[in-house]
């Protein structure tokens, strides 16, 4: 009797710590939809936006001329060009590379590795015997804003298949995301879902859900488009933590979690934000 | 007087003999200090992600020594030491309840 019962214990427990990821994105929006009752959840994929109606309109404005365009053109010219060998962008990518991006990152069963759109990019040019390119900016960050904007309208649909690897992935992402860090010991979740829609100094924090749907973005404080590692590696600053490499496995683990919470949202990149 | 005078000399010489000694002692006390810093930095960074501020401790106190200020030399190095110290024990207690902030 006395097994049985720590055996029932230790289900319920093991139930309580390892939800379901599928358990986790609906945890996750029960959460914003309570905190945010009278908000259209599927808007926070316009980030602070969301909120802040004057903001909002601003931006809506600049949207008539959006200063990610230049991005979306460079990235269209680039994608076209063939590599060396006479092959291009289109032969590494399902469906030539077009509207493709919500099914990024994926998980990759066969190296074991989780794959980021950017990632992927870079992968197929040095398979294709080209050098890498740099991955916060320019053409790298380019490209993937021609590939999101084929994707727009289109569904985040990131899976994570039947493989304990893939799992553990988004695992080590979610773990990521909630641990404090930094000499100011914050978390992801301290800015984006405790204080989502509050001031840091004059900014507007973002809510979590739909961060992943609308890279890359310019933002007006580079004053050019970059990638979603970009911003990682800027956040972990803001924290005064020593950021990762872009495209680590720790930041793409990151990314798999974070983009897999916006399943269902439309996917609206590349965007533009402060 | 002349006493007096004598004694006073020999207190002048005996100080400026011991500033020496503890400038010397700085320098060996620097090089440790740097040394356990740069190890605790090394070690944190293989489980642990460093604050970006420790770095940075390590090279200012690599140019206060350089520039013979080796008690601020020691002292940021003791400090690089102390912050790696606290990214590994911020990441030992997180792990214990970084759940708690999920969802459920």
């Amino acid at each position: 009797m006395k097994r049985f019962l720590i055996a029932c214990f230790l289900f319920v427990a093991m139930a309580n710590v390892y939800a379901t990821p599928e358990e986790d994105r609906l945890a996750l929006r029960e959460f914003f939809a309570q905190r945010f009752p009278d908000l259209d959840l599927n808007e926070m994929i316009n980030g602070l936006y969301a909120f802040d109606e004057g903001a909002r309109e601003q931006w809506l404005e600049m949207e008539d001329f959006p200063p990610y365009e230049i991005a979306i053109e460079q990235g269209e010219e680039a994608f076209v060009v063939p590599f060396a060998n006479g092959k291009s962008y289109a032969d590494c990518f399902e469906n030539g590379g077009m509207g493709i991006k919500q099914n990024y990152p994926r998980f990759d069963t066969d190296s074991g590795e989780v794959i980021t759109l950017e990632y992927a990019i870079n992968k197929c040019r040095t398979d294709n015997g080209e050098e890498p390119l740099p991955w916060l900016t320019g053409e790298l960050s380019a490209i993937s804003a021609y590939m999101a904007y084929t994707s727009r309208g289109n569904k985040m649909n990131v899976v994570i298949p039947d493989d304990p690897r893939a799992l553990q992935a988004y695992e080590s992402g979610k773990e990521y995301y909630y641990t404090r860090r930094g000499q100011l010991e914050f978390a992801c979740e301290n800015c984006h879902m405790q204080s989502a829609n509050n001031l840091l100094r004059a900014d507007r924090l973002s809510g979590m859900l739909g961060q992943a749907t609308h890279w890359p973005v310019y933002r007006s404080k580079w004053g050019e488009t970059g990638t979603l590692h970009k911003r990682f590696m800027e956040c972990n600053v803001q924290v005064r933590a020593k950021p990762y490499e872009a495209q680590s496995q720790v930041y793409r683990e990151l990314e798999y979690f974070l983009s897999y919470m916006s399943n269902g949202m439309e996917m609206n990149g590349p965007a533009s934000r402060r | 007087m002349k006493i007096k005078s004598v004694f006073l000399l020999s207190a002048l010489l005996t100080g400026l003999l011991l500033h020496n000694f503890a400038v010397a002692a700085d320098a060996d006390e620097y090089k440790a200090a740097l040394t356990k810093a740069q190890q605790t930095l090394s070690d944190a960074e293989t489980k642990v992600q460093l604050w970006s501020t420790s770095e940075i401790l390590l090279k200012d106190a690599q140019e206060a020594a350089a520039s013979g200020d080796f008690e601020l030399a020691v002292k940021l190095a003791n400090e690089a030491t102390l912050q790696g110290e606290l990214a590994v024990a911020t990441a030992e207690r997180e792990k214990k309840i970084w759940q708690n902030h999920v969802p459920k």
